[in-house]
């Protein structure tokens, strides 16, 4: 089976800094995800540049084909030294997750890595290497469906330290927390924006150190169609439903005169709900078959914006209040979001002329550009997107 | 009552609680079923409503008489 890999991460920054020392770099290859988190050493731009550095140069090294030794090798000789500790020193966890579901894992100095199995948390048998006089682990295993894999700082384990608690949260406790909190929360976001936040409290909102996550569920595939405006020439109207229907997956008609078309073209109803949950995105409604059908411009436009202030790391617990709300954009997001791996996305391109009146405001005239936006933030979150014209 | 993008930046959502709150107010819940549908294609100045298949053009400040007129008048037949 094939297999994907949603990540998430958080990283909240020591108080009183701009910016973090910690760095998170995801890059996903045609059959595998690489995930590396860097610490640098100290804090503010000096552990920021070091930890940039080292994220980005194990991540394109491995991505190239090179092996971890070169990669750690290459970062022993060329990180810029400390001047106050004589160290040049970044440590890192590289996590890369085959399509096949074979997982390999580099520690250096990192907290140990949680692999969470059935609310269970698993032991690995690391092995461990010596690179350039560095110790590092390395790890091998197979993830399945539901796997949760969480990667922190050093700064996570410390949370409250001499202030709520006295030695820390520790490993052992955030390992309990997160395998308790896998139960619950079952989507990467909402785990590494909880985990974030219990950071955050521990700290009471003045980080001692910069404190990152990442988590790593692993999920089958889940494709998401989505039918999005009417084709330029009637004729293909039945083609593109055709093509539409016949895909597997989930399906969303985004749209009210797609959904008209689809409810013509396969001869079922297309109902609309008149219940307002939000005053400014029109009502949902219903075909049978279809697992989502929304109003086009006005909810793509929102349901964007939604997905935009999750890639801002923004999110707090509230973000997820506003995403389980029931209104056309929420829920368009959220299936986007949190149960879709690959967005098959079939594009209409006819102009809509009711759409054309100066007197309307701008933004329905610009489905187009819109559904753009859509696919490229769905490509920031680390989603496949296909697009078909029509 | 067409929730399509184009009527409901034309108010829709007004015309439905119009609607909604004189249907109740004349006590004709069970006489009046109020659906909503996506764009029926006649985009004008006001929202799309059709009532026993004949189309209307209807903005928020003119609702209520609409209704007086279109809705009451037909019951009153």
């Amino acid at each position: 089976m094939k297999m994907h890999v949603d990540m998430a991460y958080r990283s909240l920054n020591k108080f009183g800094e701009e910016l973090c020392g910690d760095k998170v770099v995801i890059t996903r290859t045609d059959d595998s995800v690489i995930a590396v988190l860097a610490d640098g050493l100290g804090s503010g731009v000096k552990a920021n540049i070091l930890s940039t550095l080292t994220s980005t140069i194990i991540s394109t090294m491995l991505n190239e084909g090179a092996t971890v030794e070169q990669a750690v090798e290459t970062i022993v000789r060329t990180l810029p030294i400390c001047n106050v500790r004589k160290l040049a020193y970044s440590t890192f966890s590289v996590l890369q997750i085959q399509e096949n579901g074979e997982a390999y894992l580099v520690e250096f100095d990192n907290p140990a890595c949680m692999f969470i199995r059935d609310g269970k948390l698993v032991e690995l048998n690391p092995e461990y290497k010596e690179y350039s006089g560095k110790t590092v682990s390395e790890s091998r295993f197979t993830v399945r469906p539901g796997d949760v894999i969480g990667l922190i700082s050093d700064g996570v384990v410390y949370a409250g330290v001499g202030n709520l608690l006295n030695f820390g949260w520790s490993w052992e406790n955030v390992a309990a927390w997160l395998t308790k909190a896998t139960l619950k929360e079952n989507s990467a976001p909402r785990l590494a924006v909880a985990l974030s936040q219990a950071v955050n409290e521990l700290y009471m909102e003045k980080p001692g150190d910069d404190s990152t996550v990442l988590i790593a569920r692993v999920t089958p595939r889940v494709v998401v169609n989505m039918l999005a405006g009417p084709p330029k020439n009637k004729e293909d109207d039945a083609r593109i439903v055709r093509d539409f229907m016949t895909s597997p997956g989930k399906r969303v008609v985004c749209g009210g005169t797609s959904a008209n078309i689809v409810g013509r073209v396969l001869n079922r109803k297309v109902e609309t709900s008149l219940q307002y949950i939000d005053p400014q995105i029109p009502p949902v409604g219903y075909i049978e078959g279809i697992d989502l059908v929304t109003e086009g411009v006005l909810t793509l436009s929102r349901t964007v914006d939604i997905l935009k202030e999750y890639l801002s790391h923004e999110a707090d617990a509230f973000y997820f209040h506003k995403l389980d709300d029931k209104n056309g954009a929420a829920l368009l997001a959220k299936l986007l979001l949190e149960s879709c791996t690959t967005l098959k996305v079939f594009i209409g391109t006819a102009i809509n002329p009711a759409h054309q009146d100066p007197g309307l405001p701008s933004d329905l005239s610009i489905k187009l550009k819109l559904i753009n936006e859509l696919c490229s933030v769905m490509e920031r979150l680390g989603k496949r997107v296909e697009k078909a014209f029509y | 009552m067409c929730i399509g993008s184009s009527c409901h930046l034309r108010g829709s959502r007004d015309v439905v609680q119009i609607l909604e709150r004189n249907i109740a107010l004349n006590g004709l819940r069970d006489q009046i079923e109020l659906k909503g549908s996506f764009c029926m294609g006649e985009c004008k100045e006001g929202v799309c409503v059709s009532v026993d298949g004949k189309r209307f053009s209807v903005t928020p400040a003119e609702t209520e008489a609409f209704f007086n007129r279109e809705i009451l008048g037909r019951l009153s037949i």
